[in-house]
């Protein structure tokens, strides 16, 4: 017998794309509660203090997909979010020189031509390219994706706009999105620019979260995809949020809080409860059993289909499908807590510089070697680093005159060949320190404290399966009405009244809260209620 | 010099593509000149008499792609054929092995001693395979559509396409769609858990492609070389018999053939070609040039940059070439002995594979990537005198090794330094499951990617005339801007690409030829 609904809806898992779904659906007047399985909101999305006085951004660094429909509709700048901007991008040579991009455009020229003068000229219309690149694909990010396979007449609309919709962007932008679509990043960029480190820095773009190279096809389209912030903003505008990430988590649960959303924390879910094929309520794991109208699952495919509800309930089809999902992880997390600032011994003193992102990344085949180990299950030696400096922009991360350092790394394969991570993660967390000190000689004496997180320790702490950023890769067979699954790409489940919000939909990973909102909007629909 | 056009068509190169469109629009009372550089007509389709009394195919060894459109072209010089029970047989070093037979009930029952999953899964895998690889060749036959301009016709037939491709059922498009972008080690991991059946089809996914099989796109390849379905179909006297028997039907139209006549420049003015200028500094008129070399030698070399828009010349220079294959050939005394194989011949008569697993091809790919020919390499190896006797004197053998990967640009040498190091790498590899070939050996000839430029005239050594990567296909082979085989925008008229270089693509379809003839005969 069905016991009587507490809630309209429960969100299953506070990340940013559950709180974020959440709030719309409390927008829309349900009656949401989220549940949270550690003690702080935010999943990915987090900051803590895992050494006194000093906060981290523990797993997600910057910010820069965030799309600005929600920051607007659920008043996230009332609610505390202060975007800080993360203007410039410094890459150290081991050679002793560094290219250095920045918000000053003669700077970033100056510093370009002295590798070539034609890249530097070559930049400026990347730049541009880009910026429209990522326009185009924008519409993309705000639509459901349709299903190719019926015939039902919304659908065919659906793909008819999405076919209008390329074809108004014009025959050279078809042409260079294509090429996005299928090429490397490193070809990609190799069709603009010769200066091999620059190729590098920017073709990274196209690696981080995903287990491809830079001579991967199909790392053009992630270089594409961490673009998207781009548009609404000044060009590179990746940035923070005050107090880190966890600034945006906190935001967004405190504009939830306000539109009625009920936000717990350590209350872990066992399981979904479901009644003759349909979601009625959820098992926390201490027994205690909450009933609702709908069900709303924000974490990875692996849990929402194989963990949360019963595999019989679901279409073998669709659990081979999720079974087979690709979300192993492939990059890991250093954050180090600093005496004082370490000094660039190409650009010594604590100038601008400083203030933005520090790529470790001297070469494509630099980068490429990384990835040849991690394809045989061993993690980079000499990894391809991206460190910024909370602190140095965001001063309440750490005590005066201390500072903390974010370092993301690649690679390191959930997977090892040898080993475990548990006996391999201070041996990464070393060459990773050892790396940085080739370019920081200064850094190792600073060092107070060593987070070292591998995909791994991801999953252990934070849920997600494979310890994949983006709860599953960002490759062309696991995008669009692909992901998570052909046929269930619609946010919703086989169950009736479950649906699905995290970053394993799409438009995919990424501090974008579109999976989020996406899926709040269909929801709402079945509710015979439309997104406010 | 007199205005009078001398033909209406010249094509340049006589490989097999070249052969079709002279073939077909000779058909259409076209008045046809074949110009080839080399003695020999068959570019990379051709059977060589390389060491005496041996007979090779150099190019493409064996007709499984050629498709029914295509043969249908021959009428009384039609090449005849033999099917192989046996299409792949990978040996390994503890001396089991891998066959894949023609009958998928076959290959399940063998694969079944290694794993019972894989030998379930093979038969879904057959499925999806020549299912999809169908859905491909009906793309393959089809010029692609361009963003600029679309004959009505055209777009029936795309639609027409896309309507079957929804018959195929909600499940199986999602799945061809699915698949196509993938890496064929996604693919094959997801079907099978033995690495030798796995390294075995890595083989076919990285033809023609200088990518690893995690590389996107190799799922792509893999289907491609399906497109004739699961066969494994030798030409009889060598796969030379179908462009000489193309020759022959294109002359009996009055089609003319000229070997021995390299050609040095594309004449085109006022946006328009009118012919061609030999390296003997003769001159030939046409009112079309059809092109079987490659794009970057027909439009970079031939043409030159000056008659090109900057944009589509800097897209030229960036097409991507990546030559990495290499072949040797043996003249052997005798028939070599796979210890996985003692007693069980037959099992040799298809294509024989060495690549034990996904990693061992991805590792060869790894040191390509570096400029470094593969320590351990991938060999596709045939031995085609086991089938057809006349290839090879009474008793001996003539055995053709496809080398992966062999980088057209090495880093750290050249290949005329390396070539007889990569012959005795192929010896050695082979001689770890075959131990009886280093005593057959009595000669053998190396083509290095170099040697496949300078020989056979495919820039950057590229035996697709342009990498095979999903960025390369459909409306973007060979450049974005290209409308069916011919360049758009203020391109000089009536230059076509008839080689690999335009769609499909690479291998012994003789699509190309056939469907640039038929843009030609249509925009004439």
């Amino acid at each position: 017998m069905a016991k009587q609904a507490q809630y309209d809806a429960i969100v299953i898992g506070g990340g940013h794309n559950g709180l974020v779904n959440a709030a719309y659906l409390s927008r829309a007047g349900l009656k949401t509660l989220v549940l949270e399985q550690r003690h702080v909101l935010g999943g990915a999305t987090v900051s803590e203090e895992i050494y006194p006085g000093f906060k981290f951004s523990v797993f997600s660094y910057v910010v820069s997909l965030m799309r600005p429909e929600i920051i607007r509709e659920l008043q996230l700048v009332r609610h505390g979010l202060t975007m800080l901007p993360l203007e410039s991008t410094i890459t150290p040579l081991p050679d002793g020189r560094y290219i250095y991009r920045g918000p000053d455009s003669a700077a970033t020229f100056r510093s370009i031509s002295q590798f070539s003068t034609r890249d530097a000229e070559a930049y400026r219309e990347y730049s541009y390219a880009m910026y429209h690149m990522a326009k185009a694909v924008k519409y993309i990010l705000g639509i459901r994706p349709p299903d190719p396979t019926s015939f039902h007449p919304r659908e065919l609309m659906a793909l008819l706009k999405l076919g209008k919709h390329f074809l108004s962007l014009g025959e050279e932008n078809i042409y260079t999105l294509a090429k996005l679509m299928t090429m490397s990043s490193a070809d990609f960029l190799e069709e603009w620019f010769e200066t091999d480190p620059l190729i590098a820095t920017l073709s990274a773009s196209g690696i981080i979260g995903t287990f491809l190279g830079p001579r991967s096809p199909g790392s053009a389209y992630v270089l594409l995809h961490h673009y998207m912030g781009e548009i609404d903003g000044v060009f590179r505008a990746w940035g923070f949020a005050r107090g880190g990430t966890g600034g945006v988590a906190e935001a967004i649960a405190s504009s939830a809080r306000a539109l009625g959303a009920e936000l717990r924390t350590e209350a872990r879910v066992a399981h979904v409860i479901t009644r003759n094929g349909r979601a009625v309520g959820v098992a926390l794991e201490n027994g205690e059993e909450i009933y609702a109208k709908r069900i709303i699952s924000s974490l990875d495919p692996k849990l929402t289909f194989l963990k949360l509800v019963d595999q019989n309930e679901l279409p073998s089809d669709l659990v081979q499908r999720v079974s087979k999902f690709d979300s192993y992880g492939s990059s890991g997390k250093v954050n180090l807590a600093l005496d004082g600032m370490p000094e660039l011994s190409c650009l010594p003193g604590y100038g601008e510089h400083m203030r933005g992102a520090i790529s470790i990344s001297p070469s494509v085949n630099y980068i490429e070697r990384a990835y040849d180990e991690a394809k045989y299950g061993r993690f980079a030696k000499k990894p391809y680093i991206d460190i910024i400096l909370p602190s140095a922009i965001d001063p309440g991360m750490a005590p005066p005159g201390k500072h903390v350092m974010s370092c993301f790394v690649q690679y390191a394969p959930y997977q090892l060949a040898e080993g475990d991570w548990n006996s391999q993660r201070e041996a990464f967390g070393d060459a990773v320190v050892n790396t940085l000190s080739e370019y920081m000689p200064n850094l190792k004496n600073m060092i107070l404290h060593r987070q070292v997180l591998s995909p791994w320790d991801i999953e252990q702490t934070i849920g997600m399966s494979g310890g994949n950023i983006f709860q599953g890769e960002l490759s062309l067979s696991q995008l669009f009405f692909l992901r998570p699954a052909p046929g269930w790409a619609q946010y919703r489940t086989p169950i009736a009244n479950y649906y699905q919000c995290g970053s394993g939909t799409h438009p995919g990973g990424g501090i974008t809260g579109a999976p989020g909102r996406l899926a709040a909007i269909e929801i709402l629909k079945d509710a015979g209620k439309v997104l406010q | 010099m007199g205005t009078q056009q001398m033909y209406d068509a010249i094509i340049i190169g006589g490989g097999h593509n070249g052969l079709v469109s002279a073939l077909v629009l000779a058909r259409a009372g076209r008045r046809v000149l074949v110009l080839e550089r080399r003695a020999q007509l068959g570019g990379a389709a051709s059977t060589e008499e390389l060491i005496p009394g041996f007979r090779f195919n150099t190019g493409a060894p064996n007709a499984n792609l050629l498709p029914p459109d295509v043969f249908s072209l021959f009428r009384k010089h039609p090449p005849s054929f033999m099917q192989s029970e046996v299409m792949s047989f990978a040996p390994q070093l503890d001396e089991s092995a891998v066959t894949i037979w023609r009958s998928t009930e076959r290959t399940a029952m063998e694969l079944a001693t290694h794993s019972a999953n894989d030998a379930r899964s093979y038969w879904e895998y057959a499925r999806q395979l020549e299912r999809f690889a169908g859905v491909l060749a009906k793309m393959a036959q089809l010029r692609p559509p361009s963003l600029t301009e679309n004959p009505a016709r055209l777009l029936l037939a795309w639609a027409r396409l896309a309507l079957d491709l929804r018959r195929l059922g909600g499940r199986d498009m999602m799945d061809f769609m699915r698949v196509l972008p993938m890496g064929a080690a996604t693919w094959l991991n997801e079907h099978f858990e033995s690495d030798a059946i796995k390294g075995l089809y890595a083989a076919y996914a990285t033809t023609g492609v200088m990518q690893g099989p995690r590389a996107s796109g190799t799922a792509f390849m893999l289907l491609y070389q399906h497109m004739g379905g699961l066969q494994q179909r030798a030409v009889v006297g060598g796969v030379g018999a179908v462009s000489a028997g193309l020759a022959a039907e294109a002359q009996e139209h009055g089609t003319e053939i000229r070997t021995g006549s390299g050609v040095a420049r594309i004449l085109a003015s006022n946006g328009r070609v009118h012919g061609v200028e030999l390296e003997n500094g003769e001159q030939l008129t046409s009112r079309q040039v059809l092109s079987n070399a490659d794009p970057h030698t027909t439009y970079l070399k031939l043409l030159g940059p000056a008659q090109l828009e900057p944009r589509s010349y800097r897209r030229m220079r960036s097409l991507k070439l990546r030559g990495s294959t290499a072949t040797v050939h043996f003249a052997l005394s005798g028939a070599p002995q796979f210890l996985a194989a003692i007693g069980q011949p037959e099992r040799l008569q298809g294509d024989i594979i060495i690549s034990p697993s996904l990693d061992y091809a991805e590792q060869a790919y790894d040191d390509a990537k570096h400029g470094r020919l593969s320590a351990k390499p991938v060999l596709i190896a045939r031995i085609p005198s086991l089938l057809d006797s006349t290839l090879a004197p009474a008793r001996k053998h003539t055995l053709s090794v496809t080398v992966r990967y062999a980088p057209y640009a090495l880093a750290e040498s050249d290949w005329d330094a390396e070539r007889e190091r990569l012959g005795d790498l192929v010896m050695d590899t082979l001689a770890e499951y075959a131990p009886n070939l280093n005593t057959l050996v009595e000669q053998r000839h190396i083509l290095t990617p170099l040697d496949y430029e300078r020989d056979y005239g495919l820039a950057g050594g590229s035996e697709m005339h342009g990498q095979m990567g999903l960025d390369q296909l459909l409306l973007q082979r060979p450049i974005s801007g290209s409308v069916g085989h011919r360049l758009g925008g203020h391109a000089p008229q009536g230059l076509y690409i008839c080689g690999a270089g335009g769609h499909p693509g690479g291998g012994l379809t003789g699509l190309p030829g056939l469907l640039a003839a038929q843009q030609a005969l249509a925009e004439q």
